[in-house]
């Protein structure tokens, strides 16, 4: 009997003990030093795991690691060692990669820079388009162009937002146009709810047009089931004529989910160069030095499940030629105006 | 002169009777605790960043207890509403978090009252918890949400050590979540994922000591003066929880001042107030 009552207390202490020791299952993170070497590490790991494109894009992340860590000793002051980590960054060939400090900001540029600008402002400021006296809704630049034929919109940036008010003044000027060209030429992103809205003008019916996925683990390719992207028919207003988009590789991030939205919409023509790209949605992390990285976390998907983050290609390809350029005509927009007649 | 005398002797007498009946009738009395604190925050949230942010704050407590009848006077009822705000840096100081927090809680105790000048309260609470932290220069997971609700056990220790011309309160107030709720967002998942596309997987996690632990120990000194009662403590906070591999942790110390003091209420038909209690609605 007495041993009976050792025994219970004995395993009382036990549960106890259990108990009591449970936060040693919720061990935090390690965090590494604010060393060269720390914040390297650190920095790796979070590619490493977070990063959605390593599998995709065929990147061997570990061999990287070996070439760059091999420089790390050389670079002796905060700005070599920042370049370095830049260049590192630079491999994922990435426009939503950066590396944030207080004196720099670490990019790779080459999905535009290497390619055609397709785009001149001061062409489409030239009186033959939007001129000197277009009207202007929240960040949407508008005229009749083409002889009050043809409806145009400049739209330059979708960080600016934009009211249902705003969008049925303008598409109530257009009412006499035979058809629409809306411009997202070196618009490089913004919002994905504003590219939502300025899609679902131009959808009869709510419409799946694309999916996305995040990661699930540290492993390259553990990513969540995908998740469909619905762009919805604006209830209220909803413009049935046709619509051409203009596109050149400068139409990043968010452009590219609203190009890739307007894929799928009626009457709706792609026209310019392929976009650039930007299908991961990026998030922010930061080293032990408190310089913010962001880089692409989620690989958003057309409604194939094809990858968006190179860029979809246009229904037409045209590039601004020159000797156009030199005449005051943007070839792009007048092959989108042929088009709408 | 007679008839005057008379009805002032009555007017008296009455006037008498209806004192003698206040002092005669018993009231709950609600005992309602307000303290302002300044405090020192720590934050890991591995959703905003992997970093530990530290920081200042202010925050608000309010308190009300009161026994649950007339009749019972070992088991009290306690309402809480705690409010608290602040900004914290990360270790380098190259960005921010602001912080705001908000917890309701209702819990009901048992007094033990082992001797003289001791209190020992016993019981259990249930309490709702809402935090909002924003890390604003993050790009698409700038903000996380605290929301969980916890069934917890809490206690109290009360000593009063009467002085020559005052008593004083010493209490230590103890909580510690057992079960509950807890919304945790999935690494790696953007809000517009969650929210905007309706993703709400693995949102949503039954809590327990095994996934989150937590205690707020809270020392405080009741010091009565003419005509008010003032409450000096020390407060500590430390909360922890994990769900999608994320560990979460919060944790605060606090330096608080208030006052302490005792209401009655009336209302309704069955609760009005002595005819010697003069209200605004008169």
């Amino acid at each position: 009997m007495k041993s009976r009552k050792i025994r219970m207390k004995k395993q009382g202490l036990i549960v106890l003990l259990a108990v009591f020791l449970l936060p040693s299952c919720m061990n935090e993170p390690a965090v590494q030093p604010n060393t060269h070497e720390g914040n390297f590490q650190a920095l790796w790991k979070i590619i490493d795991t977070r990063y959605c494109y390593l599998d995709y894009k065929h990147i061997n992340w570990d061999s990287i690691y070996t070439v760059y860590h091999q420089k790390l000793p050389a670079a002796k002051t905060n700005i070599a060692f920042f370049d370095l980590l830049g260049g590192m960054l630079a491999e994922l060939k990435d426009g939503h990669v950066n590396l944030y400090s207080d004196f720099d900001l670490s990019r790779y540029w080459k999905w535009f820079q290497d390619y055609p600008d397709n785009f001149s402002s001061s062409l489409i400021e030239k009186d033959r388009y939007l001129g000197k006296n277009y009207r202007i809704a929240s960040g949407l630049k508008y005229r009749a162009i083409d002889n009050g034929h043809i409806g145009y919109i400049y739209y330059g940036s979708f960080a600016d937002g934009f009211s249902d008010n705003n969008i049925a003044y303008v598409l109530s000027s257009f009412a006499a146009c035979s058809g629409l060209i809306i411009d997202v030429r070196n618009n490089g992103g913004g919002s994905l709810d504003v590219s939502k809205q300025l899609a679902s003008y131009f959808f009869k019916e709510n419409t799946i047009t694309g999916y996305i996925r995040h990661k699930t683990g540290d492993g390259h390719s553990d990513f969540s089931t995908p998740v469909a992207i619905t762009t919805p028919a604006h209830k209220s207003i909803q413009w049935q004529r046709p619509v051409v988009i203009l596109t050149n590789r400068m139409s990043f991030s968010a452009t590219n989910d609203f190009v890739n939205r307007m894929k799928l919409a009626p009457n709706a023509i792609i026209v310019g160069d392929k976009t650039g790209g930007g299908g991961g949605l990026p998030f922010s992390s930061e080293l032990p030095n408190g310089w913010m990285v962001r880089f692409s976390a989620s690989p958003m998907y057309d409604s194939k499940m094809q990858d968006t983050e190179f860029g979809i290609d246009p229904d037409y390809s045209v590039n601004l030629a020159a000797a156009d350029e030199a005449n005051g005509i943007d070839t792009i927009i007048e092959a989108a105006i042929t088009l709408l007649k | 002169m007679k008839k005057a005398v008379l009805v002032l002797f009555v007017l008296f007498l009455s006037s008498i009777i209806s004192a003698q009946g206040f002092d005669d009738q018993k009231y709950l009395l609600t005992t309602k605790t307000n303290t302002f604190g300044i405090s020192s925050l720590r934050f890991l949230d591995p959703y905003l960043s992997p970093l530990i942010y530290s920081g200042s704050g202010v925050d608000f407590n309010h308190e009300s207890r009161r026994f649950l009848s007339l009749s019972n006077t070992h088991i009290s009822i306690q309402n809480r509403y705690y409010l608290v705000t602040g900004v914290a840096d990360n270790p380098a100081h190259t960005a921010s978090m602001f912080y705001f927090g908000a917890n309701y809680s209702w819990g009901m105790h048992y007094h033990f009252r082992p001797a003289k000048g001791i209190q020992l309260l016993a019981g259990a609470s249930w309490d709702l918890d809402f935090g909002f932290k924003d890390v604003m220069r993050n790009i698409n997971n700038p903000v996380n949400l605290d929301l969980a609700t916890n069934l917890n056990l809490s206690g109290l220790a009360r000593y009063d050590i009467a002085l020559c011309r005052r008593t004083l309160r010493l209490q230590l107030a103890v909580e510690t979540p057992v079960l509950g709720w807890m919304f945790v967002p999935t690494a790696g998942a953007s809000y517009y994922e969650m929210f905007e596309l309706g993703n709400h997987s693995n949102l949503s996690h039954f809590s327990s000591v095994f996934n989150k632990r937590g205690i707020n120990p809270k020392f405080t000194v009741d010091v009565p003066f003419s005509h008010s009662v003032w409450r000096f403590g020390l407060g500590y906070h430390e909360l922890k929880y994990k769900a999608n591999d994320l560990v979460f942790k919060r944790t605060g110390f606090s330096l608080l001042v208030g006052t302490t003091f005792d209401v009655i209420s009336f209302a309704g038909r069955k609760k009005q107030a002595p005819h010697n209690f003069i209200s605004t609605d008169e």
